[in-house]
């Protein structure tokens, strides 16, 4: 493990190995890929250890509601109803935020992305949210519409969650056939970190798997990994190259 | 060789060491019992047990008649999906679609592993041969490399099972390499083919 920089230990253990020792603390990290990859699964096992670990973390919904999401971490074995009850485990519907705000126009502007952002950075001061994730950018960026204020929000967020000390994910949704790992561009170039989720057909297999593809502030592994969703959390085994390209 | 008599050759290996076991088919339900016996009961562990020869529920049914308790027994079955069998839903058992998808084999061990409460484990592979049915030997012996260093890792008891008369240069040489050593199971002169072996049911 580099000793260089605090980590953010995942807790999904296969996947801090392959970190070197888990996300570098403060990182904003792009969870990307296609419909039905594990991205959401994946983020909220993220959350439910640093609650375990006793780190208060905070899933920002945008686009399914905070019920529908908690029925989806009851069944892991590893989890507690007391993180909910001792606030350990948030969950805000974003468009919750955007009426308390009254961006209700369909389309955020310069103004309302300083709300949103400083909005954003006081949950997570007030509340000392050490994890975020936001399900998905992908959502929010339809309403910022131009590359320009999704670089804004994406930055700003960025730079006040890091400052203090929040590690966050953002959930990037892409078209399977997709050459970029996010929707604008934008998003993949300012992140940190960039893991990429996505089906493999193999000789009539389906395989689900996950890469990562760069990650500031650690040595990384950057193989493809097979992964399975069980009720234990994720786990990784590297793909088989069976001598083949 | 008889039940009690596999188990006692089996009673001193080590844990965290991987063993072929070379044998005929007729020696097959000898070596479950023995394993079973010896690893589940008497030292209380949990048995992952991953088939792409014969579906568990045929491998549950015949252990039921033999009166070996399979409580502590767990399998990943990599043989039913594919032979369009049942696939009914069963706290003992996961489900591989197909004996191709080697990476799944190791994940659903992993997971057994991970849940087991109990400290130590027994793995049985069964077997290398019908694997090779479906995986060429490159392929095969990457799984077995990273599958075996991850299990004695974790101090499991590995056991590989090698249909004589089934295998091939290849499939022996690669056993050799990633396994620590080799067990032969002489066939019976107690056991005159009373109709046990798992052939039968595998080709129904
Ligand atoms: N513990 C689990 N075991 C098995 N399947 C699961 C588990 N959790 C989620 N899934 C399935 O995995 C799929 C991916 O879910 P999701 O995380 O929502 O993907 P994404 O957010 O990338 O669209 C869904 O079909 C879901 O039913
Ligand atoms: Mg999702």
């Amino acid at each position: 493990m580099d000793a260089a920089r605090d980590r953010c230990v995942t807790g999904i253990e296969n996947l801090d190995n392959i970190l070197n020792g888990g996300i570098p603390r403060g990182n904003t990290v792009l969870v990307t890929g296609s419909c039905g990859t594990g991205k959401t699964t994946m983020s909220m096992e993220f959350l439910v250890h640093g609650a375990l670990m006793g780190e208060p973390s905070l899933f920002l919904s945008v686009t399914e509601a905070s019920d529908k999401l908690l029925k989806n971490v009851i069944p892991y074995d590893f989890f507690e109803d007391s993180l909910i009850k001792k606030g350990k485990l948030i969950f805000i519907d974003l468009p919750v935020v955007y009426e308390l705000f009254g961006m209700t126009k369909g389309e955020l502007d310069f103004e309302d992305i300083d709300l949103l952002v400083k909005a954003i950075a006081d949950i997570v001061r007030d509340l000392g949210i050490k994890r975020l994730v936001i399900d998905s950018i992908t959502s929010v960026c339809y309403q910022l519409r131009t590359e320009e204020k999704i670089r804004q929000f994406i930055l700003k967020v960025g730079k006040s969650l890091s400052e203090y000390g929040c590690t966050s994910i953002l959930v990037s949704e892409i078209s399977p056939s997709s050459e970029r790992y996010s929707l604008y561009g934008v998003e993949e170039a300012i992140a940190d970190g960039i893991i990429l989720m996505g089906n493999l057909q193999r000789r009539g297999d389906l395989l689900r798997t996950l890469q990562v593809v760069k990650m500031r502030g650690t040595n990384h592994s950057r193989a493809k990994y097979v992964l399975d969703l069980t009720p234990s959390g994720v786990l990784l085994v590297p793909l088989l190259k069976g001598g083949s390209i | 060789m008889n039940a009690p008599e596999i188990a006692k050759k089996l009673e001193d290996i080590p844990p965290g060491s991987a063993i072929t076991i070379d044998m005929k088919i007729d020696s097959y339900f000898d070596f479950i019992r023995a394993t079973l016996d010896l690893f589940a009961t008497r030292k209380d562990l949990d048995c992952i047990y991953v088939t792409s020869t014969i579906p568990s529920e045929s491998i549950l049914n015949a252990l039921s008649v033999l009166e070996v308790d399979i409580d502590r027994v767990y399998f990943v079955d990599c043989i039913s999906h594919s032979m369009m069998g049942k696939t009914s839903q069963s706290d003992h058992v996961i489900f591989v679609e197909s004996a191709t998808m080697l990476e799944n084999i190791m994940l659903k061990v992993q997971y057994l592993m991970k849940k087991s409460k109990r400290e130590n484990k027994v793995v049985i592979i069964d077997s290398v041969n019908t694997l090779a049915i479906h995986n060429n030997t490159k392929i095969l012996s990457e799984f077995f490399h990273i599958l075996l260093n991850n299990l004695r890792s974790k101090d499991a008891y590995i056991f590989i099972l090698n249909m004589e008369g089934q295998g091939s240069e290849d499939l022996d040489s690669m056993m050799n390499l990633v396994a620590d050593d080799k067990f032969r199971i002489p066939a019976g002169q107690e056991e005159n083919g009373d109709g046990n072996g798992g052939g039968e049911e595998a080709s129904e």
